[in-house]
């Protein structure tokens, strides 16, 4: 057992801090990291650190050298994350893009697709949203509705998705839509690349309740694609979201690292509030509560380890991964909360009036978000039971 | 980076579980609950020609010369089948800090003894106040001539019936409270004048003694490191003993785990397995998060103790306030997804709760270690004006 990184690795995050030294946007490093809350400021923002993330080479570093990425290891992904928790570098607005759309591409798109779409996926000239929810169709992700149907050499969608994060920002989106009726909710999806930029698509922000307006509704009102667009076989849309899903390897990395950050934030929290003139951090039965939440960030970031370790011994990873997805996103909404009630009676001040730091006030409530996305808690449960400990399944209809 | 135990630690492991299987598993415990004493000797014996009594013994005396993960599989296996006897103590607290600090004679004496499974110890460490701060320790051993003279009383004793020797925490000198001034002297149990009272335990797998030493004289060449210097040894000693107990209290919970997810599957109601029902089923989710969440902090606790790693102290004290709880947790969530089958003698998940019980608070209470986490952290703890006086 050893926590040491080798040689190379070691050298692969001396390069990566400084490139963020130099890279970050003004004042970063110092505290002063606030995404401008306008919507077209934030897109802005957002979209000029995605250009200077590509143009530094730090879009999508796990991509082969010859599509313009870094060819890196796992443990270089892993180190990847890190470091930019460490740093709470601002979010990737093309993370759907980098993360899982170029890389399934490359493993199972066709040589048009690759040419068409893979640089401008990295330098971020394009952005990707993810269609999946539909109103209909939440965890019950197979129940989807939105249709494609051949006419000519095209594919006429209609139908309407929910919850797409950033499809107002968005150039493209990774489609599933149903293109065969057979009965059976699994089959006859197929997977397009869609242009957003088209009379048949529209979209409509959805306030969220931390008042921002990051994800959306989306209409298909006979919305073309063509047979160029699909990804993987026709009716074959479900094997295609897996090999998506696959290549989202670091995302709980990602969560386990924040936390990490989050709860070293949360100690400088209780040290700088005061009570009766003494830190909160010297009240007993705070530092009760933030020992616990000490054990458990821990926990989560050697669960990780060893998770990584039996992925690194095998090959390839194994199930574990909903195991921290469901203990981070829960142990992160704890934390938030907590930092709330360390706040008192000012705590639910927000924005320009917040007590501390806004961050606070706006990630507590993002965090509510934690536990639905990417799969509900229960939904994890559920995968935790049936694919790790072999519990029945539910009754599905 | 590498964190998951390794071959030989794995084969350890497998070891174990075949020797104890073979003992009869679940049975140990029982037929030692039922005043068979014969049982701990069997499992000494064959620990021992296993090797896995000298596991971190160096060579010389005996041993295999590996380090505390290599205990971490075979304390695993042992809470698996919530084995009775002084194991952690003998081998975690003991055999490192006899090896560390111990005389030359000391090691002859005791190191091969242990390493070949023929010498039992226990620790005699609570007195009246019942914590763990030096204060606490007022027991006194007074020299004369080439003895010390021990008077005064141990509390919560485990094993002493049948343990071969006792470290006992004494005061030599010093002022009464502070670090200073406490000594460490093995005492071994042939000595007259001491008396043992036993005390009912619900954990009955795991007694414990009020133990009296009334003028016991003992040599002054039983004294373990220098004379009242004996504070930092015993802290040492007990970051690796709390170590030991967080990973038989991994094992326990991982047993647990099975135990509920096995009865899950094969008992039906309403026409169905009741894991299928989410109560039932998301329970036992809890169970095995929490199961992979201890285990990670035994890892990192024996991983600290093998280096003696700067953050020791925190990251065993952060693995038993979090272990402790959880096993009581999850030994408790086992009887209520096993019904009233749970709740019987007949069944072995009470065994589980019981010792998860009587480990949760023994050596440091999760609040004592959560506070000890707070410490070595530096977080700020300034004692209010009120609280001083
Ligand atoms: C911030 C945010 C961003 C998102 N971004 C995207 C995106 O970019 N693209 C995209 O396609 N989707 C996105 N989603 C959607 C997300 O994937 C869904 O919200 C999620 O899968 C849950 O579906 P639902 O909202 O329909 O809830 P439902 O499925 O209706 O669930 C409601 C409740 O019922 C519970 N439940 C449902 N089924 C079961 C069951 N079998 N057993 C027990 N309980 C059950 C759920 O756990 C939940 O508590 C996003 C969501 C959020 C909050």
């Amino acid at each position: 057992m050893d926590f040491a990184y080798t040689e190379s690795e070691l050298a692969f995050q001396q390069e990566l801090r400084a490139w963020l030294e130099e890279n970050l946007p003004e004042g970063w490093l110092e505290g002063k990291r606030v995404v401008p809350e306008n919507e077209d400021q934030k897109a802005v923002f957002l979209r000029d650190w995605q250009r200077k993330l590509a143009e530094g080479g730090w879009a999508g570093i796990s991509w082969p050298k010859e599509y313009g990425g870094r060819g890196a290891t796992l443990m270089e992904e892993v180190i990847y994350e890190e470091e930019m928790a460490r740093v709470k570098a601002p979010p990737v607005l093309n993370i759907i893009g980098t993360a899982m759309v170029g890389p399934t591409i490359l493993q199972i798109g066709t040589d048009y697709q690759k040419e068409r779409y893979i640089p401008k996926i990295l330098n971020g000239e394009e952005i990707w949203c993810q269609g999946y929810s539909e109103p209909n169709a939440g965890s019950d992700l197979a129940a989807i509705q939105t249709r494609a149907v051949k006419k000519g050499d095209k594919w006429v969608i209609n139908g309407q998705k929910i919850w797409t994060s950033y499809a107002h920002l968005a150039d493209r989106c990774f489609l599933l839509a149903r293109t065969e009726n057979t009965g059976k909710k699994h089959e006859g999806i197929t997977a397009f690349l869609v242009d957003m930029h088209q009379e048949g698509v529209e979209t409509r922000t959805i306030r969220s309740i931390n008042d921002r307006r990051d994800f959306n509704e989306m209409f298909f009102n006979d919305a073309i694609a063509y047979d160029e667009d699909i990804v993987g076989e026709v009716n074959q849309g479900w094997k295609t979201s897996l090999t998506l899903l696959s290549h989202e390897r670091v995302g709980v990395a990602r969560q386990t690292f924040r936390l990490q950050k989050q709860f070293e934030e949360l100690v400088e929290l209780a040290q700088l509030l005061k009570k009766n003139g003494r830190p909160l951090a010297a009240d007993p039965l705070v530092r009760q509560n933030l020992a616990i939440f000490r054990a458990k960030t821990k926990a989560l970031l050697f669960n990780y380890y060893r998770h990584l370790t039996n992925t690194i011994r095998a090959g390839r990873p194994g199930p574990e991964g909903s195991m921290d997805k469901l203990a981070s996103s829960e142990l992160g909404q704890e934390m938030l909360a907590y930092a709330m009630s360390l706040q008192g009676a000012a705590g639910t001040l927000w924005k320009e009036d917040a007590f501390v730091d806004q961050n606070w006030q706006q990630e507590y409530l993002r965090s509510f978000a934690y536990t639905i996305e990417g799969g509900t808690s229960e939904i994890q449960k559920n995968i935790v039971a049936e694919r790790i400990l072999g519990l029945p399944k539910d009754i599905k209809y | 980076m590498d964190f998951a135990l390794n071959e030989e630690q794995l084969m350890f492991q497998e070891t174990t579980r075949q020797f104890l299987e073979s003992k009869g598993d679940l049975t140990l415990p029982r037929d030692y609950m039922n005043g068979n004493k014969q049982v701990l000797e069997d499992l000494w014996n064959g620990l021992g020609s296993l090797g896995f009594m000298g596991i971190n013994i160096s060579e010389t005396y005996g041993g295999l010369g590996l380090g505390a993960l290599s205990l971490v599989p075979i304390l695993e296996e042992m809470g698996r089948s919530v084995v009775p006897g002084p194991y952690p103590e003998t081998v975690a607290f003991t055999a490192p800090l006899l090896e560390a600090y111990g005389s030359v004679e000391q090691k002859q004496k005791y190191l091969p003894e242990i390493a070949a499974g023929h010498r039992k110890f226990s620790l005699a460490l609570l007195e009246e106040n019942g914590e763990l701060s030096p204060a606490d320790i007022q027991l006194k051993a007074e020299q004369r001539g080439n003895d010390y003279i021990l008077q005064g009383k141990k509390l919560l004793v485990p094993y002493a019936d049948i343990v071969d020797t006792l470290i006992v925490p004494v005061r030599t000198g010093g002022t009464s409270q502070g670090e200073y001034g406490i000594s460490l002297i093995l005492v071994d149990c042939k000595q007259p004048n001491i008396s043992k009272q036993e005390l009912r335990s619900m954990d009955e797998t795991r007694k414990l003694f009020n133990v009296e030493f009334h003028d016991v004289a003992v040599p002054s060449t039983q004294l373990l490191g220098a004379e009242n210097e004996g504070w930092a040894i015993l802290d040492q000693g007990l970051n690796y003993v709390n170590a030991a107990f967080a990973s038989t209290m991994v094992g326990g919970i991982e047993r647990v785990v099975e135990m509920s997810t096995e009865y899950a599957k094969t008992r039906q109601q309403f026409g169905q397995p009741i894991g299928r029902f989410q109560a039932v089923k998301h329970r036992i989710v809890d169970m095995k998060l929490a199961l992979e969440s201890s285990r990670s902090l035994s890892y990192y606790a024996s991983w600290a103790a093998e280096n003696n790693a700067e953050e020791l102290a925190e990251a065993v004290s952060m693995a038993r306030s979090f272990i402790s709880e959880a096993y009581i947790k999850a030994a408790g969530a086992n009887i209520q997804n096993h019904g009233g089958m749970g709740f019987t003698w007949e069944f072995d998940c009470h065994l589980f709760l019981k010792r998860a019980r009587s480990l949760g608070n023994h050596l440091g209470s999760p609040e004592y270690h959560r506070e000890k986490v707070a410490k070595e952290l530096g977080w700020s703890d300034v004692v209010p004006e009120m609280m001083m006086l």
